[in-house]
This record gives structure tokens, C-alpha cells and sequence, in this order.
């Protein structure tokens, strides 16, 4: 499961991240492996979604979010 | 590594993550002593300013926000460059601005600055907002671990910014404890001997760099990629390696030096993001702020801007009267006085649009517009973040084209940056009053008063025209980068003065110094073309004109006054291109007069009502709005005897104005912000042929 794909108050955490391009900018904004994250909002009509982890708010695309690997925690 | 030359003044580059505060530290520090600058090649700023401590003299360089040090923008480039002192001069010590509640995150940058060896010291800033989440920062053991002097601060609130002073004072930078390990140590030595280098991190840059830094001759830049693949380093792989190993010494230094309390955001902050993120209030509020904001432009820069132009019309009739006339005080009262006017009328919309963003940036609140906005910009080939740049447009394309500087993506930034003028400014609204008070008939429809729905027609018109060209573009332009969102949505928190104040200072200076040269040049030429012809004809109408004045009453004297400056205009070299075009123009429903008026407001589209009323000799007094729409009114062609200005050619014109450049300032900052006259070119050569086409298809449709 992907964090695209998860439910509003619910806490998950980070498993891994896939290989791409973007995923040194994740890592250095706190995206890690390990950390707790849960849906904090999400915009309308499929836009970014703002999660939060470690007391941040985090705004990403879908694409982006799905990116990230997550178990229930 | 160079010897540092004696210097007069010890450089010290300040660097931190954005949303930490590192503008509010440089700003406490330096006050009104800064000044902008260029990274020769790059198109981000380069703000420098001057600390003064006791009797100790420092230049603080203000490197741009950053999360890491490596390559994914300008900005890292132009850290990187910096702190190794690689084409620019190395600063003597770096100051590295940590987030207090978010220490693991930056402590990634801290301690890569660390490993370039550079001597440095931390600002642990935010320290109220980490007390009040419960985290605790044992300073002392963390120093010790590091190596490195820190001190802890508030800034917002100016509680610590003397312990930065002292920093500065005992000039207390040192080097740190290398902090992480690299691999590949044979070819990290092969690095630094070939660039003269001192350690591994900066070797390990210099090799992540190769693919990246534009300015890297091409020689290095192959040798680099040679090394790196005889020893099987992937750039890629190693920066992820060297993130995870690092944070994970930083997670454990952590657990030593620092007790957390609970992450959550604050009641009071999720009930803002509750309305400010909401799928219906978020997008209500969102614009009900940017009307307020507009209502308040244009209240508040109008009174402003009339006293400008005053002043300098005062100038200018002045100059004309105190010195002996000639081309000397021509030049200077027609040209240059009125030129530099057309700068400076300017800057209450720029500082005013500039004041209102950095309040609102200061909040917080901008990066949940971009959250808002994202999802409707996206199918154009836009970002979030293109959304404050277009509303501004409609004050004013000037501020709207400097404000795209924090979109990271090129493409998504000079597609913003060219669309940008089409929508609908404030400088259009004279020339569509008066078109639309002579086409479009003042009766109401259905309790709607027509010329307002024109009105409103031709603002939906420049919006509808700008998310097209942005569409366009967006399969024209080619680009490597792909496009993302990752954006921190930081704690909302009450504004600074001191910020806004010196956002509205800057941006005017900038928008003055660099854009105020192209602009005066342009409008120089134009008064030239416009106030000379060919040898002869100028010097024969002034002559008529002074035969005819000596032989007029007062009252006549105003009118002839008024015929020959439209004799004049029509004998200038303005007026023989506006006569050459004319066949051009014919099918647009122009005749040569509106030609030359095309062209002079080539300097700003308010020109247009000034030119028209000039060539057309209504008088003096432009102001007078009705004087101009009833001459206006009486215009025939000679050989037709038909209407001039008809529905057709006002509804042509009304479309021409919308979609061509018609703007040397935004020329001139378009060239301003992408550095290179292509851009600029490209965009006005662009415009106009829409605008043609655009014209020609509606006079076609309405004749």
C-alpha cells in the first residue's frame, strides 16, 4: 500500500521509498523510512494531498505520495 | 585551494533550509545594508549585506533556502559554488541557520557544510516554537559532538540576536569534526588533487556537480564523468547512500542531545487550515483576500501614481522653460524626464502588489494557495505557484513576472513568465474605456449595463487567452525536468514589518535599477522617432507654425497649437512607419493614424489614449475623456468617407491591446528575469503576431 491510497485519521508508517528521481528531495524533507504518517488534508478533484509526519505538514501530489511505501502501524 | 586574499571585509555566507527564518536572521543582521547582485550565468539573485559589530566590519552573502547541498536547482548550485569559493570568492565562514523543531532535517545541510571544511557556526532558530512542543536541546552536548560553536535564537522576536552578535564579534567559527565517511576514497583523492581541493565532501560534490553546474568547462566536466565511471560511482545512487547513512548518525546524535516532546500541529493552526484548506471555504477565502487586495491597489496606488506624474510632467515643462530651447532640453524634457517617469510611475503598484505578498507570504498562507491551485494549473503546464504571478498580472504583468522567482521547475517558470502579460493589467483599462465608450452602446440588458459586461468580457478574454498560450507552450517546450509538488506547509505565524517593508524596498529597487535602464533606453528612442523626421520637413512646419501663431488670436492660438503637433507626429519617423504600415493594418480596420498610435504606445498602453488624442488634435487636455471619445466619433476615411472608428475597428482594436505586448517594461523585466534576450524576443515577436491575427479575426467577424 501506498501512502496515495491512505484512510483519514489513521496513523501508518513509512516503509520504504521507491527508487526515483525525487527521492533524495524526500528523504531530505523528512520522508524516511520508519517515520509515522497520516492524512492531514486532501485538495479536491484528485489534487495534492498534505500528510503529516514529525509534526510537519507536507504537501504532495498523488504521483508523488505513491511513492511511498506504508503499513498500518 | 586558493589562498584567501587580504580582504578589507570578512565574507561570511549565511545558508539554512526555507521556513527557517534565515531571511529574518539576515535582515536583523544587515537592515537597510544590503544590496542585490548577479551570480554571473544564473538568474537567482544575489543579496549581500554589511554587519557591523563594535569596530568589526563583515559582508554577509545570503544564500538561497535550501534542504541539502545537492544539485536539483539554481539555488544548490549556487551554494555549492559559494561555499567552495568555485568562480565567485570564498566566503571566510559559514553560518548555518538550523530549525529547532525540525533539527534532524537540518542538521542533513548543517553537517554536509560541515564536511566541506568550511569554518562555520550554527543558529538554532525557532527555539519559542520547540519550547512549546516540548523538545529539548541539550546545546552543550551537541557542541561537543560537532564541534561546531552554536547559539540558540528566536528571531522573529529578536531574543538571541545579540549571542549572534557576539558569534560574529569573537569571530567564533570553527571547523567542525568531519562528520560522515564517504566511499570511494582512491577516486575522491584523484578529485582533489585535480581541483586543488581539501576534503572528501567537496571532492564528492565536485563529482555529483559535474552533470549540473553550467559554468564547469567542458574539459573538467568530461573528466569528472570519465573518473566517475572508471570507478563505477553513480552520482544518483551515492547522494541517496550518503542521505540515509547521514540522517541515521543524525537520528542517533539526536537521541543524545535532544528529547522530544509530541509532533501535532496546534489547535488554533488546524482550525485555520480547517477553513484556509477547506475544498469550499479554502477556494472562498482564497478569493475574497485577492479582491481585497485589489480593491486596496487600486485605492491606494492611484493617488500615488497621479502625483508622479505630475511631478514629472512639472519637471519637464520646467526643464522646457528654464533652459534655452534646443535639442539639449528636448531631449532632456521630452526624453529622458518623462522616460524616467514611465519608470517610476511604476512603483506604488509594485511595492503595494510586493507589500501584500510578503504579508501573506510571512503568514504562512501562500504555500496553501499553491496546495489549492495546483490541481487547476496543472492541465495548462502550470504549477501552484503560477497562481500568484497570473493574479497579479491583472494589476500589473511587472510585479507578476518577478514574483515567479520561487518556481523551481524552468519550464513551469518561463511558461508563467510568458503568459503572464496576457493577462488583463490595469494599463489596459484607459484604452478600453475609451474604445468600449465609442463601440459598445451605454443601454442595459436584462438590469446588466453593457459596456460594464464588455468590460468584464474583455478581463474573461486576457484570463482565457493566458491558460491557452500557457497550454500551448506546455507542448512546445521541451524539458528534462519533470514536474512535482513537495511543498512544507509551515505553522502560520503574524507577519513582520521589518519583512514586508524591506520585500516592497527591494522589489522597487530592483524593478528601478534593472528594468528602469532597458525602459529609459526604449523610451528615449521612441521620443526620438517620434519628435524627428527626415531633414527639412520638421524645421518647415515649425516655421508655418510660427508664421501661423504670430497671425492667430488667443483663442486660436490653442487649436493651431494642437494641429501642428499632430502635423508633427505625422512628419516624424514614427508617423512615415505608421503611414508604410497602413496597408498592413487596413484589414484590421486601422488607418495610419491609429498605426502611429500602435506604435508609440509600444512604451505602455496608456500611450495609445495620449498618442490618439495628439494625431487627432483634440487638444491639450487628454484628461478629458469625453473631448477625445466625440473627436473620435467624427473620424472618417478621406477616400471612403466611412467611420473610422466603428464597431469593428473598436471591437479589433479592444483585442489587438488585449493580446500584444505593448509594454517595454515588462519587456524589460521578462529579459530581467530569464537573463537573456530570447526570452523576451521571442514572447513580444509571439504576441504580436496573436495579436494580429486576433484583431483581423474580429474585424472580419463584425464588419
Amino acid at each position: 500500500m501506498t501512502a496515495a491510497k491512505l484512510k483519514p485519521r489513521q496513523t501508518y508508517e513509512i516503509v520504504s521509498l521507491s527508487v526515483t528521481p525525487l527521492l533524495v528531495r524526500m528523504m531530505e524533507m523528512g520522508i524516511l523510512p520508519g517515520k509515522k504518517i497520516s492524512l492531514f488534508k486532501k485538495a479536491p478533484f484528485k489534487g495534492p494531498m498534505a500528510f503529516l509526519i514529525d509534526g510537519n505538514i507536507i504537501a504532495l501530489r498523488i504521483e508523488e505520495a505513491d511513492l511511498i511505501q506504508i503499513k498500518e502501524a | 585551494m586558493e589562498v584567501a586574499e587580504k580582504k578589507a571585509l570578512k565574507s561570511i555566507a549565511i545558508i539554512g533550509n526555507p521556513n527557517v527564518g534565515k531571511s529574518s536572521i539576515f535582515n536583523q543582521l544587515t537592515g537597510l545594508n544590503q544590496k542585490i547582485g548577479n551570480y554571473p550565468g544564473m538568474t537567482v539573485d544575489k543579496m549581500v549585506g554589511q554587519v557591523h559589530v563594535g569596530e568589526k566590519h563583515f559582508e554577509l552573502i545570503d544564500l538561497p533556502g535550501t534542504y541539502s547541498l545537492y544539485p536539483k536547482s539554481e539555488d544548490e548550485i549556487i551554494a555549492h559554488k559559494v561555499l567552495n569559493g568555485l568562480g565567485v570568492e570564498k566566503p571566510d565562514a559559514a553560518l548555518v541557520v538550523l530549525d529547532a523543531c525540525n533539527l534532524e532535517r537540518s542538521l542533513l545541510l548543517g553537517t554536509q557544510v560541515i564536511d566541506l571544511g568550511i569554518p562555520l557556526a550554527f543558529v538554532i532558530n525557532m527555539k519559542d516554537l520547540a519550547e512549546k512542543r516540548g523538545v529539548n536541546i541539550h546545546t552543550f552536548a551537541l557542541y561537543q559532538q560537532l564541534g561546531v560553536p552554536l547559539v540558540m535564537t528566536d528571531a522573529r522576536n529578536n531574543q538571541g540576536m545579540e549571542a549572534v552578535r557576539d558569534l560574529f564579534q569573537k569571530e567564533n567559527f570553527e571547523v567542525g569534526k568531519p562528520f560522515h565517511k564517504m566511499g570511494f576514497p582512491d577516486l575522491l583523492d584523484e578529485v582533489k588533487r585535480e581541483f586543488k581541493l581539501e576534503t572528501d565532501y567537496q571532492a564528492f560534490q565536485q563529482l555529483i556537480f559535474a552533470d549540473f553546474d553550467p559554468l564547469l568547462p567542458v574539459d573538467q566536466q568530461k573528466w569528472l564523468k570519465d573518473k566517475a565511471k572508471t570507478f563505477g560511482f553513480d552520482g544518483m545512487e551515492q547522494q541517496a547512500r550518503e542521505t540515509e547513512q547521514r540522517l541515521g548518525q543524525i537520528k542517533a546524535l539526536l537521541a543524545s542531545t535532544q528529547s522530544s516532546g509530541k509532533g501535532t500541529p496546534k489547535k488554533l493552526h488546524a482550525a485555520l487550515d480547517a477553513v484556509f484548506m477547506h475544498p469550499i471555504w479554502g477556494y472562498l477565502t482564497f478569493l475574497a483576500i485577492m479582491l481585497v487586495i485589489f480593491q486596496a491597489i487600486f485605492a491606494w496606488a492611484e493617488t500615488p501614481m497621479d502625483l508622479i506624474d505630475g511631478a514629472f510632467a512639472a519637471a519637464s515643462g520646467w526643464v522646457a522653460e528654464v533652459f534655452p530651447p534646443g535639442v539639449l532640453t528636448d531631449l532632456l524634457s521630452e526624453g529622458i524626464i518623462t522616460g524616467i517617469g514611465g519608470v517610476v510611475i511604476f512603483i506604488p503598484q509594485i511595492a503595494l502588489l510586493f507589500g501584500f505578498l510578503a504579508f501573506l507570504e510571512d503568514t504562512g498562507y501562500f504555500s496553501r494557495v499553491v496546495y489549492l491551485m495546483d490541481r487547476m494549473m496543472r492541465p495548462f503546464g502550470l504549477h501552484g505557484k503560477s497562481v500568484v504571478p497570473l493574479i497579479s498580472g491583472m494589476a500589473c504583468a511587472i510585479p507578476g513576472i518577478m514574483a515567479t522567482r520561487n518556481i523551481s521547475n524552468t519550464k513551469e517558470r518561463l511558461i508563467t513568465i510568458l503568459v503572464t502579460p496576457w493577462m488583463s493589467c490595469s494599463a489596459r483599462l484607459p484604452v478600453y474605456i475609451i474604445l468600449i465608450g465609442l463601440t459598445v452602446p451605454d443601454e442595459s440588458w436584462m438590469g446588466i449595463n453593457l459596456q460594464a459586461l464588455a468590460l468584464l468580457f474583455m478581463y474573461i478574454f486576457g484570463t482565457v487567452f493566458t491558460l491557452l498560450g500557457a497550454l500551448a507552450l506546455k507542448y512546445v517546450l521541451q524539458t528534462k525536468e519533470k514536474s512535482f509538488l513537495m511543498t512544507d506547509l509551515p505553522i502560520y505565524r503574524i507577519p513582520r514589518w521589518q519583512t514586508v517593508l524591506l520585500t516592497m524596498y527591494n522589489k522597487s529597487k530592483i524593478f528601478v535599477l534593472e528594468a528602469g535602464k532597458v525602459i529609459l533606453a526604449i523610451s528615449i528612442i521612441l521620443w526620438v522617432l517620434a519628435s524627428y523626421g527626415p531633414s527639412g520637413e520638421m524645421q518647415a512646419l515649425e516655421a508655418e507654425k510660427e508664421a501661423a501663431l504670430e497671425a492667430a488670436t488667443e483663442e486660436q492660438k490653442h487649436e493651431l497649437a494642437s494641429e501642428f503637433a499632430s502635423k508633427k507626429l505625422e512628419a516624424s519617423y514614427i508617423g512615415i512607419v505608421g503611414k508604410a504600415i497602413e496597408p498592413a493594418i487596413r484589414p484590421l480596420g486601422y488607418d495610419w493614424k491609429i498605426g502611429i498610435a500602435l506604435l508609440t504606445s509600444f512604451a505602455a498602453r496608456e500611450v495609445f489614449v495620449a498618442t490618439v488624442a495628439t494625431i487627432y488634435s483634440v487638444g491639450e487636455d487628454v484628461e478629458d475623456e469625453l473631448t477625445i471619445r466625440e473627436k473620435l466619433d467624427k473620424q472618417v476615411y478621406a477616400d471612403t468617407g466611412e467611420k473610422v472608428f466603428n464597431r469593428a475597428t473598436g471591437f479589433s482594436l479592444m483585442v489587438f491591446y488585449a493580446l500584444a505586448m505593448q509594454c517595454m517594461s515588462t519587456v524589460a523585466v521578462v529579459y530581467r528575469e530569464t537573463k537573456s534576450w530570447k526570452w523576451p524576443l521571442i514572447q513580444t515577436i509571439g504576441m504580436t503576431i496573436v495579436a494580429y491575427l486576433g484583431a483581423l479575426v474580429t474585424y472580419q467577424i463584425f464588419i
